[in-house]
């Protein structure tokens, strides 16, 4: 083997090895939400009106429809947050249910523009009937 | 060379067989797809399940016997290996983009989105598509047959790293993607209920009976390929071996 054989390959590799380190050197940066804790722990180093994602699961206490989106609680079993969004609901959407919300910080609300469902790896059959029960926590 | 060309070679027939079986195994993977039951949280839009995860797993499988084969000519200098080795890869990076098709359609049903480049699993299996691609494109854009396959074999060893870190994306950085249901870290205890095992399993079979299939026929094409250029090249002058198509014409 000349060292071109060696060279393109061990090139790749480093590139691979690179990119993997330089993206999880990120860190908790790269994290695709933030739970409702760590929201209200780092709500005073944001700015205002700061954008990000919030994750968590749908309560079931409170919700309920608004002309133009949804009202909710967003909760991590430790921390719940008031999520007020405006757009499409999913048709996923229920108490029970993953979700991933965008927007910021209104006051003590969090005012989402985006929604998106975040199920779990759970795989439940549907039973004869086709019911419905709400799941209770995520593993 | 026309004796690999002819429907009674023996690799032929076991092609041909292969494909029937592999023809089967499609159509009862299909029919238990299609009458296993609905999903409690995302209903219908589960059925997925039996084309996503299976051609997931058929890309690793794939790949997989890409690193094997490939390790196996850097070690014995076998041209069958090498030839093995690229119709595997080239097949792995075909399920690999069935993975993401499908997993873009589910992700637009069930998440609400098509694609989202903040997503680790999203973009490692991108990352790994493209990788492969560029494999792909390398072995094109190299004739000589031993250097090639040298830099393949090193390439598709090198490659697979991707594979473990795609598949642990989920466990290893927060994503929208959920984790793993099955081959999850407590493996025992599986989150996928009894009904949807046995579907994905007939389908997984079926998946990959197909790539057996697609691996042996284009290792025939690539073997009829090099017997082709050797021809041409070692003995008549270019454009010889042509002649126009008889018995076609009416």
């Amino acid at each position: 083997m000349n060292r071109r054989h060696v060279l393109i390959p061990a090139g790749a590799l480093l590139a691979i090895v690179v990119g993997f380190l330089v993206w999880g050197g990120l860190g908790d940066n790269v994290v695709y939400y933030l739970t409702p804790s760590e929201a209200v722990d780092q709500r005073a180093g944001q700015e205002p009106g700061y954008r990000f994602r919030l994750g968590g699961l749908i309560e079931a206490d409170w919700l309920e429809g608004t002309d133009d989106g949804v009202r909710f609680m967003v909760g991590d079993g430790a921390v719940s947050i008031a999520v007020e969004h405006t757009g499409a609901v999913p048709q996923l959407f229920r108490p029970g249910v993953g979700v991933v919300v965008e927007g910021a910080w209104e006051g003590d609300t969090f005012r989402s523009d985006t929604l998106l469902i975040n199920h779990d790896e759970q795989y439940r059959a549907v039973d004869g009937e086709g019911t419905y029960q709400v799941p209770t926590t995520r593993p | 060379m026309t004796r690999g060309a002819t429907a009674l070679d023996p690799t032929s027939r076991a092609t041909t067989a292969a494909g029937v079986v592999a023809l089967c195994l499609v159509a009862v993977g299909l029919y238990m797809s299609v009458t296993a039951p609905a999903e409690e949280t995302q209903g219908e839009a589960a059925r997925l399940l039996f084309v996503h995860v299976p051609s997931a797993i058929t890309a690793y499988v794939a790949l997989g016997t890409g690193l094997v084969t490939a390790a196996w000519y850097l070690i014995r200098r076998s041209a069958a290996a090498d030839l093995v080795s690229a119709a595997a890869i080239e097949v792995g990076v075909l399920f690999t983009a069935i993975t993401l098709l499908t997993g873009m359609i589910w992700g637009r049903f069930v998440w609400g989105l098509w694609w989202d480049w903040g997503d680790a699993r999203m973009v490692s299996t991108a990352v790994m598509f493209f990788f492969y691609l560029g494999y792909l494109a390398l072995r094109r854009s190299i004739t000589d047959h031993r250097v090639r396959a040298v830099r393949c074999a090193v390439l598709g060893i090198v490659g697979f790293v991707q594979v473990p870190i795609v598949h642990y994306s989920v466990l290893w950085f927060r994503t929208l993607h959920q984790g793993p249901s099955i081959i999850r870290p407590d493996l025992g205890n599986s989150t996928m209920d009894a009904a949807f095992i046995a579907p994905l399993g007939a389908a997984l079979a079926a998946f990959i009976a197909v790539l057996a299939y697609l691996v042996a026929v284009r290792v025939r094409i690539a073997r009829l390929e090099a017997a082709v250029a050797r021809s041409t090249t070692t003995s008549q002058p270019v454009g010889a071996s042509v002649s126009p198509p008889s018995g076609l014409s009416v």
